[in-house]
């Protein structure tokens, strides 16, 4: 067997540059509207409304009981027909289509969401009730208190753990060649099928996951570090 | 200036609170003592509502605070607590821990409070350690950073729960030192504690709790060295 990694590379090489952009740009905004998302959900479900936290809590199972490449697939082809047909039945005529790159971010910013929720749920929870009766017996309000006193530490103690996140949802964005996002396993797909390089093609996309997952997980944990001595 | 008539608190089927008749006028140190589960702490925190009575009221200024809803944060900001475990916060230091509410719920200017913050921690001898952590300090240091922050937001009443039951020894002198301080300015207070020597010293009224009832309240001298009922004169020969 011949391996030609240097052409491989020359040829292969570009189109991975275009392919680091757009998964860096899909992880970055659906980290950040997970964690928004993360945050609302945590809050909803240790919400003294009853019907509220219970309607999370279903939505949580819901989401965390299908798989994310599943719900990647009902965003991207289901989504669209449902709203349309809802819209048809008020008279609206459209045709609503969502782009592919789009329903990667909602759906990492729905599944992430609520896995995270469930971290911040958690360290909600831990932050010892001392805190909370000191912030009320001062006069601040319950949502003050949770403003103020509850959700920096609880959000402090979860960075380890949304540091694991981020570098779980870079590889993950690798299920989004199914649904047409052009990202680097797509791209390799293609290529490989187009040179029969498959050997050297895989190799180097492998190599490429390596040299963005790592680099973002010991920069997780260097921030972990850094707040550990802060305090 | 505080009214307390026919309280009453149960959690679920337990009645920890029977029939309390209390009035604390201005300036009046209180310190209450009875054996452990008798209610004592419990009392003390429907006084600023973190427990919600279940009956009876509670006259702050004649106005009953147990149906304030929502306005219970603006009396709150009038009843200082100062809790057996500190609480303070642990994402910010001694300076910070005191000058927070003033500034976030007072809307008093930075500059100000920070002043006014330095102030108390000088107060309580704690001036150096303005920029330490929690972490950082000695219990019997955040408990006197703990009572500056209760301070700090101008209270009318003190409600000190077992400030010193938390801490060493020979910890506990300096904060008993500074709450006698406070009594002697004519703060008033209401003091749970195990520490009989301060009861005796400090109190002008001592009250007695036991199975949830006030079972005797008097004078210090009175109480400790003649008390009236049994279950005080048992009391106080376990502790003394």
């Amino acid at each position: 067997m011949e391996l030609h990694f240097k052409k491989a590379l020359d040829t292969l090489g570009p189109s991975l540059w275009g392919g680091i952009g757009i998964v860096l740009f899909i992880t970055l905004a659906g980290f950040a509207c997970a964690l928004a998302v993360a945050l609302l959900v945590a809050v909803g479900r240790l919400s003294k409304i009853k019907i509220l936290s219970r309607i999370l809590a279903i939505i949580i199972e819901l989401v965390r009981g299908t798989p994310l490449l599943v719900q990647f697939f009902y965003i991207y082809y289901v989504v669209p027909i449902l709203l349309n047909s809802i819209l048809s039945l008020f008279g609206y005529d459209t045709n609503i289509q969502l782009e592919a790159s789009t329903c990667g971010i909602i759906g990492f910013a729905i599944n992430y969401g609520c896995y995270m929720s469930e971290v911040i749920r958690s360290a909600i929870l831990a932050i010892d009730s001392g805190q909370r009766e000191a912030g009320l017996a001062l006069g601040f309000s319950e949502n003050k208190v949770l403003f103020h006193f509850i959700m920096p530490p609880a959000l402090r103690n979860s960075v380890p753990v949304f540091g694991n996140y981020l570098v779980m949802l870079i590889k993950d964005t690798s299920l989004l060649a199914m649904i047409s996002v052009q990202e680097l396993l797509l791209r390799t797909k293609t290529y490989a099928s187009q040179t029969f390089l498959t050997v050297e093609a895989y190799t180097i996309l492998a190599l490429v996951y390596l040299c963005l997952s790592i680099p973002l997980s010991y920069l997780s944990r260097m921030v972990e570090r850094m707040l550990k001595r802060a305090r | 200036m505080l009214e307390i008539k026919k309280l009453s608190k149960c959690f679920d089927d337990l009645e920890v609170l029977r029939d309390i008749n209390l009035s604390v006028s201005k300036g009046e140190v209180i310190v209450i003592i009875g054996p452990s589960g008798s209610g004592k702490s419990t009392l003390l925190r429907c006084v600023n509502l973190l427990e919600q009575p279940t009956g009876g009221e509670i006259l702050y200024l004649g106005q009953d605070i147990t149906c304030l809803g929502k306005k219970v944060t603006d009396y709150r900001k009038h009843v200082g607590m100062v809790f057996q475990k500190f609480n303070l916060f642990p994402l910010k230091n001694a300076l910070e821990n005191v000058m927070y509410a003033p500034v976030k719920l007072n809307k008093v200017s930075h500059k100000e409070a920070r002043e006014q913050a330095m102030e108390l921690l000088r107060k309580v001898g704690l001036e150096s350690k303005a920029d330490t952590y929690p972490a950082a300090l000695s219990g019997g240091q955040q408990q006197r950073v703990a009572i500056a922050r209760a301070l700090a937001m101008k209270p009318e009443i003190l409600l000190f729960d077992e400030p010193t039951s938390a801490l060493d020894p020979e910890l506990v002198g300096d904060v008993l030192e500074v709450m006698k301080q406070l009594a002697g300015e004519g703060m008033t207070m209401i003091v749970v504690t195990h520490e009989m020597g301060f009861a005796r010293d400090v109190a002008d009224r001592v009250i007695f709790m036991d199975g949830g009832y006030i079972v005797e309240e008097g004078v210090p001298c009175d109480i400790f060295t003649q008390p009236k009922n049994e279950r005080t004169k048992s009391f106080l020969a376990r502790v003394l």
